[in-house]
């Protein structure tokens, strides 16, 4: 398992909303919700468009491209026209800092 | 021909993330007023219908009702595809299935044939929802504005559907896990049109003189609204802004069609819900091409080129924007031929 990696200050995302946070060639999105930080891949399954302009509602976050819906905390495909979740990774705030373990 | 997405990126067209996101903002509250606009407004048709039968004023006033039925049933039901005209999901799903049984389209061929079409807006052998063949002649104008060929088409999806005779756009747009259950969609839509010409054929009128022929008869305005989203537009371009069209609107017409005569904004931006299109439009107007004339004009512009281009005479209309090769004297060279 790798270690966890800082991404940002946790003041830095706004309430229900998102950021893209890229590492290496991998991007990622990690969000702030009424039910805490999470992180999924940045990538939507449906057809390859990225997140970062995406709507976060609740604990679900839509797809800018076509609408496609995430549950955030499970990333799970909650119907036409996106039908593959959404990869999570494990998060957690420390002093202030929001830090992803991928 | 470009592979890349068509959107704000592959137009060109910025906005700030933030000022988006503000805009983009959900809420069930102006979907909800929608409705009961829509069903007071077929409530009042509705009576006229009631009230001129057995005369001949029974026609116009379906025509009316028909309008009333059929042009908001399309908006709903595309807006309701998209997901944004409610910030509560089974609301819009529910009254995505009401208005596409209006509309006459399974559902999901409904939504991912039109994802498709946002990914590849007007881009021949892609573009899953190109609904004419292009450029448009007087034939092709007749059967698109008559209604004749989307019923036609409708009928023919419900049928391949239904007995799982899958087209290659379907197989193409759709997941193939997510084909059964457009399938059972399919049949269940036939059972319910089935259920209703049953009633007819039972001696109930009601469904006859509110609902099918007002159906029938609201289509060519119903038409003429879709019609001019891309026609004599560009085809195969990465721009939205060579490939769209918006156009003014007066009160009326934006209620009817949900404020989608600004096109060019909704192909940019598809998250954002069709009650703050106005302020999209608002906030990107430097950005963007001036709006064609108005509903009227703008079809008229497109019936009169595209007569002159069955007769050999000169296709440049006198106001609307046309691509380039729209453009001809003395014959034409075919691009696309409809996907729909």
């Amino acid at each position: 398992m790798s270690d966890w990696i800082r991404v940002c200050a946790s003041d830095e995302i706004d309430e229900e909303d998102l950021i893209r946070w890229d590492h290496g060639e991998r991007s990622f999105v990690v969000y702030n919700t009424e039910q805490g930080y999470f992180a999924t891949d940045g990538i939507c399954t449906h057809a390859e468009q990225h997140l970062e302009y995406g709507m976060v509602i609740g604990t679900v976050v839509e797809c800018p491209a076509h609408q496609g819906r995430f549950d955030i905390p499970t990333g799970k495909a909650l119907g036409a026209p996106v039908c593959v979740d959404l990869k999570t990774y494990p998060v957690k705030v420390e002093d202030g800092q929001v830090f992803i373990r991928v | 021909m470009t592979d890349i997405t068509t959107n704000a990126a592959s137009s060109g067209i910025r906005l700030d993330r933030k000022r988006l996101k503000a805009i983009a903002r959900r809420s069930d509250r102006p979907g909800l007023i929608y409705l009961a606009q829509w069903l007071a407004f077929l409530l009042a048709t509705g009576s006229l219908v009631v009230l001129a039968m057995g005369t001949p004023w029974v026609w116009p006033a379906m025509v009316l009702h028909g309008v009333f039925l059929a042009v908001p049933a399309y908006a709903m039901s595309h807006e309701t595809a998209h997901g944004t005209a409610f910030r509560t999901r089974w609301l819009n799903e529910a009254v995505f299935w009401v208005t596409s049984l209006l509309y006459m389209e399974e559902p999901l061929h409904r939504r991912y044939t039109h994802t498709n079409h946002h990914s590849h807006t007007w881009h021949v052998g892609k573009d899953s929802q190109m609904p004419f063949d292009t450029p448009m002649d007087f034939k092709g104008w007749l059967l698109e504005v008559s209604g004749l060929a989307l019923l036609r088409f409708h009928a023919k999806v419900l049928w391949q559907l239904a007995t799982g005779s899958y087209s290659e756009i379907m197989r193409a747009v759709a997941p193939a896990d997510e084909l059964p259950r457009m399938t059972r969609n399919a049949r269940l839509f036939i059972a319910v049109y089935a259920g209703i010409a049953a009633l007819i054929l039972a001696g109930v009128a009601w469904p006859l003189w509110l609902l099918l022929l007002p159906r029938l008869l609201g289509a060519p305005v119903m038409m003429a609204f879709t019609l001019i989203q891309h026609v004599e537009m560009q085809e195969n371009s990465p721009s939205i802004l060579e490939s769209t069209r918006s156009f003014r609107s007066d009160r009326l017409g934006r209620f009817l069609y949900m404020n989608m005569n600004n096109h060019i904004e909704h192909h940019l931006f598809t998250q954002v819900p069709f009650h703050a299109l106005p302020a999209l439009q608002t906030e990107l107007r430097a950005q963007l091409p001036a709006p064609d004339p108005g509903f009227w004009r703008t079809n008229l512009e497109v019936a009169s080129v595209a007569a002159r281009r069955s007769l050999g005479l000169n296709t440049r209309a006198a106001s609307i924007r046309q691509a380039p090769h729209m453009i001809t004297e003395g014959g034409f060279e075919r691009v696309a031929q409809r996907t729909m």
